[in-house]
């Protein structure tokens, strides 16, 4: 029986609650940002095409209904663009140097993958669990990422990943999802591109942004223009 | 330096606000730019359509025109 003291669990409280609360869910998280008329259809919307789903056994109406949503949270409610902190107007356009059949390529990712044995400690933590890392997203947010330097031949089953801000099971159970160093390769030896930096490099988006730009994102860029190994930066951003 | 970029639709609104120079948009959910686990020809098929943009300097934001498939839908 429930305790008569407790206040009803509001709308509002239950689409929170999938914010890094008592029903965390990074794959739906974003449902916090709904108004709660959205979150009631986006629930009857989600129910029907389950529903239909039973009979057809066929996902794609699950799936679509919960990429729209994802996409109306996040998009649809973003205010003023000229409030956005991380504004620029300038586009600077930087033409290739040479064909990009000549060019020498780095990954650069936000995934949060590291090699194990080599583990970026957040918070002086060791072997930390995503289930920790969710937990201490605020932390995350407040302090300047970490970059991990990855062979680009390494062994995938000592690739780890661990990040607080987005769904990680999908480039959990294959790394080429958001971390795509065999594909970069394969177009290296099929000569789409030159070469492949033989390292690859990755770090944990969700952080401060404001540390991100002002203080590691200009040493990683001078790193990159510096090491001779790169004409091309492909960034994956999760 | 050169830089390309591939984002989720979700947050296809960043590279304009960014002023990134070039970015490719896909239409999959967050937590998988490139495509579903698995899913190899479509994540080879999303990185060599954005290194395309690479060679075009007058196109910064070019979105992918497929929808999301799972290992079912192939």
């Amino acid at each position: 029986m429930s305790d008569e003291t407790e206040p009803a669990e509001t709308i509002e409280d239950l689409r929170k609650s999938f914010w890094y609360g008592s029903r965390s869910n990074l794959s739906f998280k974003y449902l916090k940002d709904l108004s709660d008329a959205e979150f009631g259809d986006f629930v009857d919307e989600l129910l029907t095409e389950v529903a239909s789903m039973i009979d057809s056994g066929d996902p794609t109406g699950v799936i679509d209904a919960a990429y729209r949503w994802q996409i109306q949270a996040y998009t649809g409610h973003l205010g003023d663009p000229n409030d956005f902190p991380h504004r620029f107007d300038d586009v600077p356009i930087n033409p290739l140097p040479k064909p990009l059949s000549e060019c020498r390529v780095t990954l650069l990712s936000s995934s949060g993958h590291f090699v194990a044995g080599d583990d970026p400690k957040p918070f002086g933590v060791e072997s930390m669990t995503q289930a920790e890392a969710e937990a201490r997203i605020g932390e995350f947010l407040k302090e300047a990422p970490s970059l991990s330097s990855i062979p680009v031949d390494v062994d995938p089953a000592e690739l780890r990943v661990r990040h607080g801000g987005y769904p990680t099971d999908a480039v959990r159970s294959d790394h080429q999802v958001g971390f795509p160093i065999g594909h970069l390769a394969d177009l290296a030896a099929d000569g789409v591109i030159g070469a492949l930096n033989p390292t690859a490099f990755s770090f944990v988006g969700a952080a401060s942004q404001v540390r991100l730009k002002r203080m590691v994102a200009p040493e990683w860029a001078e790193q990159l223009g510096n090491d001779g190994k790169t004409d091309v930066v492909f960034l994956v951003p999760l | 330096m050169p830089t390309v970029s591939v984002y989720v639709r979700s947050f296809g609104h960043l590279p304009e606000l960014m002023g990134l120079s070039r970015s490719l948009i896909t239409r999959h959910p967050m937590g998988r730019p490139l495509g579903a686990p698995g899913d190899g020809e479509r994540q080879r098929a999303v990185i060599e359509a954005a290194l395309a943009l690479l060679e075009s300097a007058d196109q910064t934001i070019v979105e992918f025109a497929e929808p999301y498939r799972t290992g079912s839908r192939r």
